[in-house]
């Protein structure tokens, strides 16, 4: 009898441990100190900052690290370790005044010998975006507080690059350290918790009592949880175990918002077809711009935002986003939905009897995506014969394998999107189409006034539509949710909202 | 004795060697570009081309395995090509949750299934049929949905458990078993499932036994004719199933640590395997062909300590 009443005591007990236990880690209000959870797609790749990505892994790389400059969440260019700025007037020269009261957290001094080296070493280095300092010529420090970086042509997107990953500031005593990728030493508001970090799993970070800019630091500590499964990420959400997390797709937005969290919208890519051989090289009829304004009207755009993109998103046939100058609402529509028109401009192109193009096939965006491509195309005449590329998708597609492709793209800022899909030597235009008409209006928003800047953007923007260099099909919503406790605001342009816009919803 | 155990070592050597080089020339055929897959769809042709270099995937295939086997016996497993932490570092910090959680679901599946098997063989009638069927059930529903239904059922409705997550016991106990109960819940229910019948069979198998009767004859009471002598005998076949059960459970933790999001083996072999992680994934393998070669030699000296007719020499 003794032993079931103790038995019965350690039962009691345990369910009362459980009990504590789940209120004080599951509802962050109880902690003593406030913690940010977050649910995180990815993990952190390197945190090597002449490495790094950008993206889904700017928390981790914000939470360690400064950059030279910040951006608003509308993308408009603050202050940060550099205070002022400016450009000489062919704008190939910008001088930056930095900040001298920073430390790294090994309490090395930020200083333009600092900022110097880690500009070189992005320039030099291995990141997915390495690009962005490709123009970089020279950077020399003209004082301890004084940074000059000298471009070979001038880049209208630098300040923004500067406010990523190309503008990461590193402490240079860590440079040799082997443990580089996965300790980092910076400057930034937060230092990584090792012993509490399961690195590709966990990721905890602990406020840095001495950061400079105090007022912008929210949370005591910051945990990133990787959620790489769709399930596991609403289980955590619907346990109360996240405070805030980006979804990998929209299908479980309504059992996320049944769970008591706000869904913070942000259309972010571009889906649709990229119609690369413009040129024809491998499939003569591309080259005829009927045949790919003809593509452009056979997709039933708004029937396909509701079946691939559950509904959220809005139509569009043109690459450039809502808030950018060249961005025209008229052009969202500019070639809506008409099959008999697609047949009627294949005809005059004289591909009235058929055409067939070869396209790429992969998984893991989704069969049913493909089909429906397929059907579309089909009820206009166009044969699709795909290959499964397996893994190597973007690869195949950038050898370049084949002349037309599905993929959704994130639609970056002006100058950005124009080197990452339009320029000849844009990473998204494999066969380097070239226009004289474009080139002429990328060199207009690369070296005029900001008026005339503005001014080609829209009219390039306008010329790729009706020249029909794409066949976009909607911008889609990316959804960010945040629990009752937390308030965030998104940051245009980027996947993941900036660690300094999450806040205490009280 | 020693030899048995020695021969047996030696034969595991030339397998954790056979199985790793297979894997890689397996993760070698089903390609794709990794530097690109690092890298992304942003990055240009020429960054990826350096990338590719960087991490020596423009040497003959070949030459890089003779590379990685080289490191690989002065037991450096090198660096994982993602998030460049050491693999020795990654699968250490990793083997323990999984085999907490597989231990655990042995445990539990060994104990519930003899108490379960013996009660069904000893009792036979309604009791037998029903053990019988529920058997059935328990190894034809898929690990997954017994995961989410537990998930569903005791994290978020309940909320007696945490649905993600893993907390070590030594951190704490209590977020220990709020963490871990469910996984091991999800991967024992399957196990126990499968021992039951198989202990059930043995049981009644021994139980039809000469020796058997004539201990009854003499007089011995019925539960120690069962626990002392039958359950001795049965326990070869039912032990042989659990060795084969604990690498089936090495298995099973892939969907339960996916589910569970739960910083194992599992969760991360899916990573590294679908991203190409090379270094990764020939030490998750090397490791996991270790743990199977010990469990196996384990189970084979416990067979010998059970039943004195399979003794080795």
């Amino acid at each position: 009898m003794l032993r079931w009443k103790r038995l019965a005591a350690v039962a009691a007990a345990t369910a009362l441990g459980l009990t504590g236990c789940s209120t004080a880690e599951g509802d962050p209000a109880a902690r003593a100190s406030p913690t940010l959870t977050l649910g995180v797609l990815v993990p952190a790749t390197t945190f090597a900052a002449a490495d790094s990505s950008w993206a889904n892994e700017s928390p981790y790389m914000q939470a360690v690290y400064d950059t030279l400059l910040k951006a608003d969440p509308n993308g408009k260019i603050q202050p940060s370790l550099a205070t002022e700025w400016s450009y000489n007037a062919d704008n190939t020269v910008l001088t930056m005044k930095l900040r001298t009261d920073v430390k790294f957290s090994d309490g090395t001094a930020f200083n333009a010998d600092a900022a110097v080296q880690n500009l070189q070493r992005f320039h030099a280095g291995n990141s997915s975006n390495k690009s962005f300092l490709a123009d970089l010529k020279d950077a020399k420090a003209v004082d301890p507080s004084t940074v000059q970086i000298t471009l070979t042509q001038s880049n209208p997107a630098l300040l923004t690059y500067l406010t990523q990953n190309a503008g990461l500031q590193e402490s240079p005593s860590a440079f040799a350290k082997p443990d580089l990728k996965t300790n980092p030493v910076g400057s930034g508001p937060y230092t990584l918790d090792a012993s509490k970090t399961v690195v590709g799993t966990s990721y905890t970070f602990t406020k840095n009592p001495d950061y400079w800019d105090a007022g912008s630091v929210h949370y005591d500590n910051v945990v990133m949880n990787v959620y790489p499964n769709p399930t596991a990420l609403l289980n955590a959400i619907k346990g109360g175990q996240v405070n805030a997390a980006t979804t990998a797709n929209n299908n479980d937005l309504k059992e996320i918002e049944g769970a008591g969290f706000t869904v913070n919208p942000l259309e972010l890519n571009r889906a649709g077809l990229l119609l690369l051989d413009r040129g024809g090289k491998m499939n003569p009829a591309l080259a005829d711009v009927r045949v790919r304004r003809a593509i452009n009207y056979a997709f039933d755009t708004e029937g396909l935002l509701q079946t691939l993109g559950q509904g959220y998103g809005t139509p569009t046939t043109q690459v450039f986003p809502k808030n950018s100058v060249a961005y025209d609402p008229s052009l969202d529509s500019a070639y809506a939905y008409d099959p008999a028109k697609a047949k009627k401009l294949l005809a005059d192109a004289g591909y009235g009897s058929g055409l067939t193009l070869q396209m790429p096939s992969g998984t893991r965006l989704g069969a049913t995506t493909f089909t429906l491509i397929q059907q579309q195309l089909k009820d206009v005449g166009i044969t699709v014969t795909y290959t499964d590329t397996g893994n190597n998708y973007i690869a195949d597609v950038l050898a370049p394998k084949f002349p037309v492709t599905y993929i959704p793209l994130q639609q970056d800022s002006d100058w950005q999107l124009i080197n990452f899909q339009i320029a000849p030597s844009a990473t998204w235009n494999p066969f380097h189409y070239q226009d004289p008409a474009v080139d002429a209006l990328v060199a207009k928003v690369r070296d005029g006034s900001k008026a005339e800047s503005d001014q080609a953007a829209k009219d390039l923007n306008k010329y790729m539509v009706d020249q029909a260099w794409f066949a976009p099909w909607y911008r889609q919503q990316l959804s960010f949710v945040t629990d009752s406790k937390t308030k965030v605001i998104v940051q245009q342009g980027n996947a993941y909202p900036y660690l300094w816009n999450f806040t205490p919803a009280s | 004795m020693l030899r048995f155990i020695l021969r047996r070592l030696f034969s595991g050597v030339v397998l954790v060697f056979v199985i790793s080089t297979i894997a890689y020339l397996l993760l070698y055929l089903g390609g794709g570009d990794i530097a690109r897959s690092i890298l992304g769809e942003s990055a240009t042709a020429a960054t990826v081309a350096q990338k590719a270099h960087s991490l020596g995937l423009d040497r003959p295939v070949l030459e890089q395995y003779f590379g990685w086997l080289g490191h690989a016996v002065t037991g450096n497993l090198g660096s994982s090509w993602f998030t460049g932490q050491a693999v020795s570092a990654a699968v250490s910090a990793r083997v323990g949750v999984t085999l907490s959680l597989v231990l655990g679901a042995t445990l539990i599946s060994a104990v519930v299934s003899i108490i379960i098997g013996v009660w069904a063989a000893a009792r036979r009638g309604w009791i037998d049929r029903s053990v019988q069927l529920l058997s059935v059930v328990g190894v034809a529903v898929p690990g997954f949905l017994i995961a989410l239904g537990l998930v569903t059922v005791f994290a978020i409705n309940l909320k007696w458990f945490k649905p993600t997550g893993f907390v070590q016991f030594a951190s704490s106990p209590s977020g220990w078993i709020a963490t871990a109960t469910l996984p091991i819940l999800a991967l024992a229910i399957g196990g126990i499932a499968g021992v039951t019948a198989q202990v059930r069979g043995s049981v009644i198998d021994a139980l039809r036994q000469d020796y058997v009767r004539t201990l009854r004859s003499r007089g011995l009471p019925r539960n120690r004719v069962v626990f002392k002598h039958v359950l001795r005998n049965a326990g070869g076949p039912a032990l042989a199933v659990l060795a084969v059960q604990f690498v089936g459970l090495l298995g099973g933790a892939v969907i339960v640590e996916q589910i569970f999001a739960i910083p194992g083996l599992g969760q991360v072999a899916v990573t590294a395997t679908s991203q190409g992680d090379i270094p990764l994934v020939m030490g998750l393998v090397v490791v996991t062909a270790i743990i199977v070669v010990v469990v196996n030699l384990l189970i084979d000296l416990l067979q010998g300590w059970l039943n004195p007719k399979v003794r080795l020499a």
